[in-house]
């Protein structure tokens, strides 16, 4: 192992990170085995996977384009690597290439294992498994055509972009407020909704349609997805900046319920016209089903979002500090 | 005096009363997990002085500033800032405190103008103070104001985290490594700008620094935090004779004090 150490590193990291956080590790992997259980149990999960194998053509296309794209990207993130890891100065290092194409091999198990979980089950059939299997793999080898796409010159910081929505205000307020804060997880909501990350998602959806749908209902089905994507990820940003938030303003005498709520006013607001709009144009459509249907699902949401936002913060306060008192022995 | 490098036994705490204290620290214990940091230390910053902690690299000077800043629970001692204990009056202990966030914990996706407002609003100004700004416009911050922090340097992030710190006209400022990636010449401003607030009794510093020239020419009091505790204090005079004697000075003595444990 001491002659290859990108691996050697990477290999004790992942074993120091199961020795100092056992409990975390472990939970996390339950979770993320519960979860692909789950996710194959579905009742829909068979089917999808069922008509991919039948439609071995359109599999082979969508596998050649998925893994396509996360060649290109993989390639991209490991040039970087190459030139910026702590090891860069080592004599000996992995290629790139074969860091890519051990990621292909390695995402293209996982789905394999995957889909014969579902057959397992008896979700599809072993000749719709074989088929789907085949079509994946094809489809791999045809998206590691990707590693010879050109590079593009120049690294930028990853999806800061997407966060400069609006110029900021060039002047001071008339008097100083929490209220910018507000700015942080509404932009990094921006920069998770990044259509580059979205899109993937959008593309099962479409997947899940039937065939023959009108194409109009088509867009309104990307269109009406695309903005849930942003109402979840304006929740998953509020989870994710709450703890650096808390962590920055522990040493001021800010209260935890009053940073609690200038931190989220702006994310609820967002979620709540947003699914506003989405239920004005669903009740144009259907108002009967839409106000049945939409509306306490909507506010089911609005509900959960924020008391999860909340308990999280609340847990984030505790966690630093901020606005304590009886801290410390 | 003693010569340089002497080991003294523990630095007295002196008691003062509460409105020249700045902060108090007594027997604190502290760490990680199963990791101890700290174990006992004792500290005392008056208001109108500027003490510049020293040690080696994982000494625990971070862990200390954390535990003074509240965002770390000590296992055992106490700590008061201006007579108010972290404990028991946390909010009243925290306003008397100005704490320079480590410059990469600054949020990337908010502005230096926007950073600056919510700081004022969390620390209870209706206002920020006009020396703040003046000490901005003296780094060329002025500039940087309406750019989102992800486009900073560590340069630009440390001028911000030093302003953030310096808001509200606080009674103990705590910095770490507050010159880390300052070009010299604001150097020179935070440092002449630290001196006049100390001068002037406006504030206490506690620096943890590894800036020896800093710790020679403006410190009151340096202190070494060796193995968990302090080990070794250096008085304004000794900090004067260190400064004069000819190839000497607190380089040596600070090799020695450190080789000697």
């Amino acid at each position: 192992m001491a002659a290859h150490p990108y691996l050697s590193s990477r290999l004790l990291a992942w074993k120091n990170a199961y020795r100092y956080g056992r409990r975390r590790t472990l939970f996390a992997a339950a979770l993320i085995v519960v979860g692909v259980g789950v996710v194959a149990v579905l009742p829909p999960t068979g089917p999808i996977l069922g008509w991919l194998g039948q439609n071995w053509a359109v599999t082979l296309v969508i596998a050649a384009t998925l893994f396509g794209l996360s060649t290109v990207r993989r390639r991209q993130r490991a040039s970087i690597e190459a030139a910026t890891s702590w090891l860069a100065a080592l004599p000996r290092g992995i290629p790139v290439s074969m860091q890519v194409v051990a990621g292909t091999v390695a995402r293209l198990t996982a789905l394999v294992v995957f889909a014969a979980l579902v057959r397992g089950i008896g979700a599809i059939s072993r000749s719709d498994f074989a088929r789907f299997a085949l079509a994946a793999t094809a489809g791999a080898a045809l998206g590691l055509l990707g590693i010879w796409r050109r590079r593009r010159t120049g690294v930028g910081a990853p999806g800061f972009h997407y966060a400069i929505v609006r110029r900021a205000r060039a002047r001071w307020a008339s008097a100083p407020s929490l209220s910018p804060l507000a700015n942080w997880p509404a932009a990094r909501g921006r920069i998770l909704s990044q259509p580059k990350k979205t899109a993937p998602l959008l593309l099962f959806v479409m997947m899940a349609m039937p065939m023959g749908s009108p194409g109009q209902v088509a867009i309104a089905v990307a269109g009406v997805s695309v903005a849930l994507f942003s109402v979840l990820n304006l929740t998953l940003a509020a989870v994710r900046v709450v703890f650096e938030a808390a962590r920055w303003l522990a040493p001021t005498a800010v209260g935890k319920w009053r940073f609690i709520a200038a931190l989220f006013w702006r994310v609820v607001l967002i979620q709540a016209l947003t699914l506003a709009v989405l239920i004005l144009l669903g009740s144009v459509v259907n108002p009967s089903r839409t106000l049945a249907v939409a509306m306490p699902l909507a506010a089911l949401y609005l509900c959960a979002s924020l008391v999860v936002v909340t308990a999280v913060a609340y847990g984030a306060c505790r966690r630093v500090g901020l606005g304590a008192s009886g801290r410390g022995v | 005096m003693e010569p340089a490098g002497a080991w003294v036994s523990g630095p007295p705490v002196v008691e003062s009363d509460v409105e020249s204290q700045a902060l108090l620290v007594r027997s604190l214990h502290a760490g990680y997990d199963k990791l101890v940091v700290l174990s006992g230390v004792d500290l005392a910053v008056a208001r109108g002085e500027w003490l510049a902690l020293l040690g080696p690299n994982a000494s625990g000077k971070t862990t200390l500033l954390h535990c003074i800043a509240g965002t770390l629970v000590p296992s055992a001692g106490s700590i008061s800032i201006c007579g108010h204990s972290l404990r028991g009056q946390a909010m009243e202990a925290k306003r008397a405190l100005g704490f320079g966030s480590a410059p990469e914990s600054l949020p990337d996706l908010l502005t230096g103008r926007q950073c600056l407002e919510i700081y004022a609003a969390a620390k209870g100004l209706t206002a920020i103070g006009g020396d703040v700004l003046a000490l901005a416009e003296e780094f060329a911050f002025t500039v940087m104001l309406d750019r989102f922090l992800g486009s900073y340097s560590l340069g630009t992030r440390q001028k911000l985290a030093v302003l953030l710190a310096l808001l509200g006209e606080p009674a103990l400022v705590v910095l770490d490594e507050a010159f880390n990636g300052l070009d010299p010449a604001s150097a020179l401003v935070l440092k002449r700008h630290l001196r006049a607030r100390v001068s002037a009794r406006r504030c206490g510093v506690l620096l943890a620094t590894h800036a020896l020239d800093v710790v020679e020419r403006y410190s009151d009091r340096a202190a070494l935090l060796l193995n968990g505790r302090i080990a070794r204090e250096w008085s304004g005079e000794e900090l004067a004779v260190l400064r004069a004697a000819p190839g000497e000075g607190l380089e040596m003595a600070l090799a020695a004090a450190c080789a000697g444990s």
